[in-house]
């Protein structure tokens, strides 16, 4: 019986579908029958990143309206035996399935694999509760923004108020220097206000944007620190324990006096 | 006093201790509610009375009493004391920043671009017609009279 894991964020373009990728593929690299599934209906984007896109001929609309077998809309990989793909419906929109349907889909593929990865649209809206409907355990994903890490700490509330508790974190797009300097939140800062457990951290690398770009996944690239980093995720996501790569920092911290503004 | 975890479920007030109640009357209030997890961005407690929390009111997150509200954690979102307009009305955290205070009808936000980061918990309460802060200190001077 396999896991069921939504990835989810609330913020938009935040790395939701590059993470769900990367440990997709990094759990399949290391053996594991997996199965992707794209929610993001009408902004399929997961198919185009695995370079599948041109492998589509049903889609999750088609399944869970019964237009055709689970079997049938499972898209092989290319390159990875394990690794499969349920793309999104492209004409379609977020109604076209219900949280229901999803609970459905995602216990037929729980017997068959054992990830079943869900990546989830932007947003708090029924997209969202379809995608979260089956999932089992939830992994957020935010950039070292305020309002990036505002509106993950709004869907870790959403997720504990259906039983998806202690999700864990992943914090995308860091860059060491600019949080040396102070212009970028520090993971510390991030984990303060969020309070859950971090499962990884990803720097910002242009070799995301490279291998995305031809369809392959940069967590199978040996050489870059955004795989190495994917590739501790997936080894902690399978029990493992990894130390998190930690960026050394020296922010001088002063105290100051405080004072209020009157606004009325 | 009344109970909330996780959703808004409250017990009646319990009858224990009623013979302390008389005795200190004007210093006790048992009109208060418990809130036993964080709130977080986009989560809100509205409540007729008191509202202690154990935990943190994130940033997004909104806390309105008509009494006081202590928050046993970081209160970085906006908490609303007094909200019928008591002036009495004190809110008290472990580590106070928040996006903005309001007690009774007055509404204050910190100086911008300063970032608080205070070690030791704090009380805002009106005086002298302003909203002012200082240091929370147990034993000294009573802190702000229950409503
Ligand atoms: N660590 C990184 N370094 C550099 N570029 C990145 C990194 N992570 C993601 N990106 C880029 O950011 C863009 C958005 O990423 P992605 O599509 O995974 O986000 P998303 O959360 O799925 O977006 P949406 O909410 O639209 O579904 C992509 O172009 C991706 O290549
Ligand atoms: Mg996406």
């Amino acid at each position: 019986m396999g896991e069921i894991i939504v990835i989810t964020s609330g913020k938009g373009g935040v790395g939701k579908t590059t993470t769900t990728a990367n440990i997709g593929t990094g759990l399949a690299a290391m053996g594991h029958k997996v199965a992707l599934v794209d929610t993001d209906i009408g902004l399929r984007n997961l198919d185009v990143v695995l370079g599948l896109e041109n492998r589509i001929v049903y889609d999750l609309v088609d399944v869970t309206s019964g237009n055709c077998r689970l079997r049938q809309a499972l898209i092989r990989d290319k390159k990875l035996e394990g690794l499969h793909l349920l793309p999104a419906a492209q004409t379609k929109d977020k109604t076209a399935i219900n949280p229901e349907q999803m609970r459905q889909l995602c216990s037929d593929l729980k017997k068959e694999f054992d990830y079943i990865i869900i990546d989830c649209p932007a947003g708090i809206e029924q997209g969202f509760r379809n995608a979260i409907a089956g999932a089992e355990k939830a992994i957020v994903v935010t950039t070292p923004e305020v309002s990036a890490v505002r509106d993950a700490d709004r869907i870790i509330g959403l997720l504990e108020a259906v039983e998806l508790r202690e999700p864990k974190l992943i914090i995308n797009r860091i860059r060491p220097k600019m949080v040396r300097q102070g212009d970028m939140m520090s993971i510390e800062d991030i984990i303060d206000i969020l309070a859950v457990d971090l499962l990884g951290v990803i720097p910002e690398d242009e070799m995301i944007v490279i291998t995305t770009n031809r369809g392959e996944s940069v967590v199978l690239d040996q050489n870059s620190r955004s795989g190495q980093a994917y590739r501790n995720i997936v080894r902690r996501l399978t029990g493992e324990e990894v130390p998190v790569l930690n960026f050394d920092e020296n922010e001088g911290f002063f105290k100051k006096l405080k004072k209020m503004i009157g606004i009325k | 006093m009344a109970y909330l975890k996780g959703g808004i479920h409250q017990n009646t007030l319990s009858g224990s201790g009623q013979g302390t109640l008389s005795d200190y009357e004007d210093m006790v209030d048992e009109n208060t509610i418990l809130v036993q997890r964080t709130l977080r961005s986009g989560q809100s407690i509205r409540y007729g009375g008191n509202v202690v929390i154990l935990g943190d009111v994130n940033p997004g997150a909104e806390v309105t009493a008509t009494g006081n509200i202590i928050v046993m954690g970081a209160l970085r979102g906006v908490v609303h004391a007094g909200a019928n307009g008591d002036e009495k009305a004190v809110i008290m955290a472990f580590r106070l920043q928040p996006t903005q205070l309001r007690i009774a009808n007055h509404i204050t936000r910190p100086p911008d671009n300063e970032k608080v980061d205070p070690e030791l918990p704090e009380l805002a309460r009106i005086r002298d017609g302003v909203v002012t802060i200082e240091a929370f200190q147990t034993g000294g001077e009573r802190q702000g009279k229950p409503v």
